[in-house]
């Protein structure tokens, strides 16, 4: 069977294209998740607008560098023309800003910047780790079931703690400014906890 | 992959930075964002955001922190520690003692001069963590092959470890133009060689018949011309001698593109000639001419004797330098009667005036010419503006330039030719190589036969 009839290489190149393409589509759709989970409610003018465009941004940005991560820099010369430079110019300006991390914290501070529920916050939080892992997956091009399947335990328990965040957050007894610091302050001694038994 | 045995394997203690990795950062950015957040506005909420990040650091990271090695051991392998321009090569390098529990990645940043022909960026996905870089050198030359950076991950790719290997050097060889004739000299010195001498003796090749003397060996009889003859005759054998060559190669102009520059043409032709004379059992030196001086290897034989003469050149250094100059080329390194050959673009009137003076001392001499390259006019010569010169002054001056720079160029060809006339006056052929078709056709007027020299 030829290739042209659909035969092995075609069909182990199409395989190919939807493994490389697949963990970066991934990224973008759970990127562009946690930026509308975070804005929802949509925030008035001002700083949530700032927190907004930067998150959103950062996701743009990052999606494009994971697009672009095959694409070669031009080989070093001494008299580049005009086009090549710009080109060199933006792909080291895709690549190099640390996107991925301004964009956590914008989303984050987007979602403290106005009034939401405690379990909004447990899924942008849950969201927001399934985006770092698509991430890391994409550029990284490890196989996706073996990480995942490594990281499950540890990735439970974080899930856990984020619901144990959540719920001592919705405790209706733990009002007052005492019993909110009491309350991070239980949070983080139980991630510590959890931190140190784990097995390595 | 079981690695072949190759030349020159190298084993490297490199030193090891570890760090977070892009990933571990983000984890971190994400956690710390959360606390800070969490703490700034009260809400608990925002510290189980934190909290998948920092287990995941905690356990993936940190844990193992303390036996991320300080150095590695990183052997490497070059295909070849000798290669001749264009010809295909590789570097294998592996990382042996690290490929378990780590994630190997090599990238390979090439040097100078060295272009690559694999993927500059190889995951080590064998059991030897090892990885092999295919590359090519177009010009010859010393060079470095460049740095291979070893990148580890470990088991979560929360850290990452960066070490640089500085990869060896490579002698590059000019690839040798081809050369099956040689020039051989009518008077040769009473050494055992393969060349057939003029005096009788003991060789293979036919030289002439005798009458048949007592004493003479029953083999040595020619039986068709004693039977013509009616009387024994006996076939006689030239003596088989060998001679001494010079290879000198002007270094002082390097002109034309590179790839096919004087020098290059110069060096592989050397190459060549010095290859075809040792195969003959020719004892060979070469005198490198450059400015500030010349370095030279005395004449010998054998097949090293090749590997020694291009390593020499290979020290060709065409730049200019303040040094002392000199018409007379070193007595050590010229063996009386021995033939010289020059590869040169006689652009250097000191280097023709060493010609001058070794023709003067006796030798005997045959120049290479390998100048392929004319200066080209800065402006293109309007002829036709003479005829009918249109109003203005602008015109008229360039018209001036161009006239000037074709007179210039008129007498640079003029110059040449009357150096390559005044040495073929003395009695020193000089022929033309433009590097791309064998040299025996240039050399066949003075290779079918004895060079006969007078002295």
């Amino acid at each position: 069977m030829s290739e042209r009839e659909g035969g092995p290489g075609e069909l182990g190149a199409s395989r190919r294209a939807l493994a490389l393409a697949g963990p970066r589509v991934a990224a973008l759709l759970l990127g562009v998740t946690s930026v509308v989970w975070a804005a929802v409610p949509l925030p008035a003018a001002g700083w949530p607008s700032f927190a907004l465009a930067v998150a959103a941004a950062c996701v743009a940005a990052g999606s494009l560098r994971l697009a672009l991560l095959e694409v070669p820099e031009p080989q070093e010369a001494y008299f580049l023309t005009l086009p090549e430079r710009m080109w060199s110019g933006f792909l080291s300006a895709v690549r190099t800003p640390a996107w991925e991390e301004v964009g956590c914290a914008a989303m984050l501070w987007l979602e403290v910047l106005h009034p939401s529920h405690a379990w909004h916050t447990a899924v942008l939080g849950a969201a927001l780790v399934a985006w770092l892992l698509a991430v890391h997956i994409a550029e990284s091009g490890v196989a996706a079931a073996a990480l995942l399947r490594r990281q499950a335990r540890v990735l439970l328990l974080g899930l856990g703690l984020l619901a144990l965040g959540a719920a001592a957050a919705l405790l209706p007894a733990a009002s007052g400014g005492g019993a909110i610091a009491l309350q991070i302050l239980a949070v983080i001694a139980v991630t510590a906890a959890a931190v140190l038994v784990l097995p390595s | 992959m079981t690695p072949p045995p190759a030349v020159g394997t190298a084993t490297r203690e490199v030193p090891v930075r570890w760090r977070l990795s892009r990933h571990g950062r983000r984890l971190l950015t994400l956690a710390i964002a959360g606390l800070l957040l969490a703490v700034l506005n009260r809400r608990p909420e925002l510290v189980g955001v934190a909290a998948p990040a920092l287990l995941l650091l905690g356990a993936g990271g940190l844990g193992v922190a303390a036996a991320r090695p300080p150095r590695v051991a990183v052997r490497i392998w070059p295909g070849s520690g000798r290669l001749f321009e264009g010809e295909p090569s590789w570097l294998d390098v592996d990382a042996r003692e690290l490929a378990t529990g780590y994630d190997l990645r090599w990238n390979f940043h090439p040097g100078k001069g060295i272009v690559p022909e694999s993927a500059m960026t190889v995951t080590a996905a064998n059991a030897a963590g090892a990885a092999r870089f295919a590359f090519t050198v177009p010009r010859w030359g010393k060079r470095q092959a460049g740095t291979a950076e070893l990148i580890l991950h470990d088991r979560w790719r929360l850290a990452e470890g960066r070490a640089v290997v500085a990869l060896p050097s490579l002698d590059v060889f000019p690839r040798p133009g081809v050369q099956e004739a040689v020039v051989t000299l009518s008077r040769l010195p009473n050494r055992l060689g393969e060349h057939a001498a003029r005096a009788q003796g003991e060789g293979t090749e036919f030289f002439g018949l005798r009458e048949y003397v007592p004493g003479d060996r029953q083999r040595q009889i020619n039986w068709p011309a004693s039977t013509r003859r009616g009387r024994l005759m006996v076939s006689t054998h030239p003596a088989e001698r060998s001679q001494d060559v010079v290879l000198l190669v002007d270094a002082t102009s390097d002109v034309g593109k590179p790839g096919t520059s004087a020098l290059d043409l110069g060096l592989r032709g050397a190459s060549a000639t010095a290859r075809a004379h040792l195969e003959r059992r020719d004892r060979v030196g070469v005198i490198t001419y450059q400015w500030g001086g010349a370095e030279w290897l005395a004449p010998s034989l054998g097949r090293r004797q090749v590997y020694k003469i291009i390593d020499a050149m290979l020290h060709a250094d065409a730049s200019w330098s303040r040094g002392s100059s000199f018409a007379r080329l070193p007595r050590a390194a010229l063996p009386p009667g021995a033939l010289v050959v020059a590869f040169s673009p006689l652009l250097d009137q000191r280097f023709v005036e060493s010609l001058r003076d070794l023709r003067e001392r006796g030798f005997a001499l045959v120049v290479v010419d390998v100048l392929n390259e004319v200066p080209q006019p800065r402006l293109p010569v309007l002829g036709w503006s003479l005829s009918s010169p249109p109003a203005g002054r602008l015109a008229t001056v360039t018209l001036a330039v161009g006239g000037v720079d074709e007179m210039a160029r008129r007498l640079w060809r003029m110059e040449q030719h009357a150096i390559r006339f005044s040495l073929r006056e003395l009695g020193v052929p000089v022929v033309h190589w433009n590097g791309t078709e064998p040299l025996d056709l240039p050399l066949a007027p003075y290779s079918r036969r004895p060079l006969v020299v007078r002295r």
